[in-house]
């Protein structure tokens, strides 16, 4: 017989627990009790309101906030179990905040990327090729890499930001809002990128944003999060059959899945669980055909 | 760190906290002369008596008042072991002497005074001002306590603006310095090892976007006061008007009582005087 | 007479060596009273540059050509005086896109009162414009706040009220949802339209988002400085390979009809809201 492998998740989340401001008039129990795994080689989306925690739980992923009770473990191992080492968990789970392209600072757009690479120590000729590798991914050229940041457009100093996180080579790449605020093509340039991360190095990518529509879009699994806890997870065919659920916790689902429950409400014959237009197309032709 | 308070501003319902700022300034300066006018021993009492009684008035927990003095306790010591040996006395009050330390009556009174002195100084100026007042009623009234100086062209107004600006935009930034420093940790930035002048070189990273967004904020908070119309002091009203009332005045009155109070003490009365 | 005349608009900055970079190009436009209008284009396009020329807050006006008249007043006419510039700001409101950095004062209702003052109005009438500009937005209960403690979306509604208390004829966003959450969007663009709807304020709102587009009566999509479309939101939709020219995406909606429609399904209406949709899908399949 041969041995059965488990498979580790690249994180888990046991039993953790958080409160803001404890013992003041502002305390807000911010995460309660939350369990959960994030896999490689997938993008993760945390969706929920402003205040449900989420934000809270991705700078836990990478140790700028450590839980008032429970564990976050990478690869096993909880990250706390030697407080001087978190360090070394930041550069293993790279975490782009709200608004990045406010952490610019370098004279050179390829110096501020190459930052975090500097931070740990690689070689000029690592570093070198990190940068323009992580340039490709987000679409900058050589061009912009001998910019000043301060020179870019409002979306170009966001992807150098992010490139600047991926040149770590992070495994659990977090980002958080990655295209808050952008054009359309920005919005698209942005997930292009962290699509082309993932499948180069089978990072695990966890994306939090508002817009139902790109997490439809890029997200492979979802976790739901409503009042400091997890509301529902599953991948995105699950959760977005459930989509009355999701609206009666007042959050948004994509345009193209409310048609298509207003459709079966009116007695038609369609799934409820599409979210891209091709589908909804694809879906609508047949029933056209068929009725025809 | 939406739990930032500024100043040290403690939200209470009393007497003081609905004294108009003005009068709250002009007590406070009153109370701070006061403190120094005191010369013996009768006249300290008395000013210790009025800031507990100040303390109780004004509802503010004792807690919070000791807190702001500890701060300045060292101070206080340091100041006081100086009264002691440093005291030159009559040779009869001579208490101890050893080598060159010489320790007199006076010097142990001296030091008791002046401790007494600045307790008072700082509990009498921070409940009429910090712990009543808001930073915005405090400027506010500074800008009218000083508005006769317009005449003189000294820019009130654009001062006031410019304490005001401050208050609105402190929490912001120190919200703002703590993202920086956390998105720069996310980079592998160090800020608590090695060496202190490694230390501040880390802080770069975190300083020149601080400094980049604080300009842009300025830029765009100077647009959006463009487009409100604002072009200064000049024909500006305002919606809030400071008025005495019976009560501040009734304030006025018993602050000056307790100026003559003190005066008097000090001519008649017996015992060491400072 | 058209409230807002625009006429063959051009405008360059200078960059730092000093070269003119066209942002606008022959823009002429005409806008009515009450109209409410939404201006799309992706970032960069050169809508936020016509937003402050509306209200002559830029530094340099040497790239400029052309006129704006505001009311039947030219304002970028060289005699204009200073006073007819408050006039006019005091008219044409302006909120911009990051909430902090229009707040000025630490208590909402003095940042209320802030337009007001400055107008040099007289105490009792500040008071009362304030109490009515906040209990517009809803935020009467917020007045003796601290605007950081608020939300995004609330301090936006009080940088509103800032506006509306000054009683201006105009208002003009300058992508205030940015950077707001979808509730703080919703706040606001209710607020928006209420404020067009119930007073009668000619809105010119700017965005990049489409469904905020749909709601607006007219749409004006601006690309590399030119006006590439303007008309109601279903004759933006119907144009879409126009709108990918210009960097923008369909709302899902329009997009999913218009391509049944290309597939010869037969399909009438307006495709703005899922609504909509559903009605005219159900409407074909009943035939």
């Amino acid at each position: 017989m041969t041995p059965v492998r488990i498979k580790m998740s690249k994180i888990t989340v046991e039993n953790v627990s958080y409160v803001y401001s404890a013992g003041t008039p502002f305390e807000v129990k911010a995460l309660d009790d939350i369990n959960l795994s994030i896999e490689e080689n997938r993008i993760t989306g945390i969706i929920g309101h402003t205040g449900s925690g989420k934000s809270t739980l991705v700078q836990m992923f990478n140790g700028l906030v450590r839980p008032d009770e429970g564990r976050i473990l990478l690869d096993g191992a909880d990250i706390w179990e030697n407080p001087k080492e978190i360090g070394k968990v930041r550069f293993k789970v790279g975490l782009v905040m709200q608004y990045p392209e406010y952490q610019l600072f370098e004279e050179t757009v390829k110096a501020d990327i190459a930052f975090g690479p500097k931070n740990m120590g690689l070689d000029e000729d690592e570093i070198k090729n990190r940068v323009s590798e992580c340039a490709g991914f987000v679409g900058l050229g050589q061009n912009e890499l001998d910019k000043s940041p301060f020179d870019l457009s409002g979306g170009q100093k966001r992807r150098a930001a992010i490139a600047g996180v991926m040149a770590m080579k992070p495994e659990v790449l977090v980002l958080d809002e990655p295209a808050a605020g952008l054009d359309p093509a920005g919005r698209a340039s942005i997930f292009d990128g962290i699509v082309k991360y993932k499948n180069s190095t089978g990072a695990a990518v966890i994306i939090v944003s508002h817009s139902m529509e790109d997490m439809a879009k890029y997200c492979d699994y979802l976790i739901v999060m409503a009042d400091a806890k997890v509301f529902m997870t599953g991948d995105r065919d699950t959760v977005f059959s459930n989509s009355s659920q999701l609206e009666n916790i007042g959050l948004d689902i994509p345009q193209i899945t409310k048609v298509m429950t207003l459709l079966c409400e009116a007695g038609v014959n369609v799934s409820k669980s599409i979210y891209t237009v091709e589908d909804a197309e694809r879906a609508l032709l047949k029933l056209f055909g068929g009725v025809r | 760190m939406k739990g930032i308070v500024l100043g040290q501003y403690y939200p209470a319902d009393s007497v003081i906290h609905r004294l108009d700022p003005r009068i709250k300034i002009i007590l406070a300066l009153i109370y701070i002369v006061c403190s120094f006018l005191c010369r013996n021993i009768f006249s300290f009492v008395l000013l210790f008596m009025s800031s507990i009684v100040l303390i109780l008035v004004s509802r503010i927990p004792l807690k919070i008042v000791f807190r702001s003095l500890r701060a300045i306790i060292f101070i206080m010591l340091f100041t006081a072991v100086l009264n002691v040996f440093w005291t030159k006395g009559e040779p009869e009050n001579l208490l101890v002497s050893w080598k060159f330390i010489n320790i007199y009556t006076e010097g142990i009174y001296n030091a008791v005074f002046i401790v007494v002195r600045i307790v008072s100084m700082i509990i009498g100026s921070s409940i009429f001002m910090t712990y009543t007042t808001t930073p915005i009623q405090l400027t506010d009234g500074i800008e009218r306590l000083l508005s006769p100086l317009k005449k003189l062209h000294v820019p009130v107004h654009e001062f006031a603006m410019m304490m005001t600006i401050a208050l609105r935009f402190i929490p912001i930034i120190v919200e703002e310095t703590q993202k920086i420093m956390s998105a720069q940790k996310a980079r592998g930035a160090d800020f608590s090892s090695g060496s202190l002048m490694k230390r501040a070189k880390a802080l770069v990273p975190v300083l020149i976007p601080l400094f980049i967004s604080a300009f842009r904020r300025a830029g765009d908070l100077a647009t959006a006061m463009t487009c409100r119309c604002y072009r200064g002091g000049k024909g500006r009203t305002k919606m809030t008007v400071l008025k005495c009332r019976a009560r501040d005045y009734v304030m006025l009155a018993v602050s000056a009582a307790f100026t003559a109070a003190v005066v008097v003490i000090n001519i008649y009365s017996f015992g060491y005087t400072m | 007479m058209a409230y807002i005349k625009i006429s063959d608009l051009n405008f360059s900055y200078r960059d730092d060596d000093g070269n003119f970079i066209p942002v606008l190009k022959d823009i002429s436009l005409e806008i009515e009273k009450g109209e409410y209008i939404a201006v799309l284009g992706h970032n960069g396009s050169g809508k936020s540059t016509l937003a402050k020329l509306l209200n002559m807050v830029i530094d340099d006006y040497e790239g400029m050509t052309g006129k704006i008249e505001i009311n039947g007043k030219d304002i970028t006419s060289p005699e204009i005086t200073e006073d007819e510039i408050y006039e006019l700001r005091k008219d044409v409101g302006m909120v911009f896109q990051n909430p902090d950095n229009q707040l000025v004062a630490t208590i909402v209702e003095e940042d209320v009162a802030f337009g007001p003052e400055n107008l040099g109005l007289p105490r009792e009438e500040i008071r009362r414009r304030v109490d009515d500009a906040l209990a517009t937005v809803g935020m009467s209960e917020y007045a003796r706040h601290e605007p950081h403690r608020l939300s995004g979306g609330q301090k936006q509604r009080v940088a509103i009220a800032g506006i509306i208390a000054m009683m201006p004829e105009c208002m003009i966003f300058d992508e205030s949802t940015a950077m707001l959450d979808p509730i703080g969007r919703k706040e606001v663009i209710e607020t928006i339209e209420k404020l067009n709807r119930e007073r009668h304020i000619t809105v010119l709102s700017i965005t990049h988002y489409m469904d905020e587009a749909v709601r607006a009566g007219r749409v004006i999509v601006l690309n590399d400085g030119n006006i590439l479309l303007d008309g109601t939101p279903s004759y933006i939709f119907s144009k879409p390979d126009l709108l990918r020219e210009a960097g923008l995406d369909l709302p899902q909606c329009a997009d999913l009809m218009l391509r049944l429609k290309k597939r010869g399904i037969p399909l009438e209406g307006d495709f703005n809201t899922p609504e909509q949709c559903v009605r005219s899908l159900l409407n074909a399949l009943h035939k």
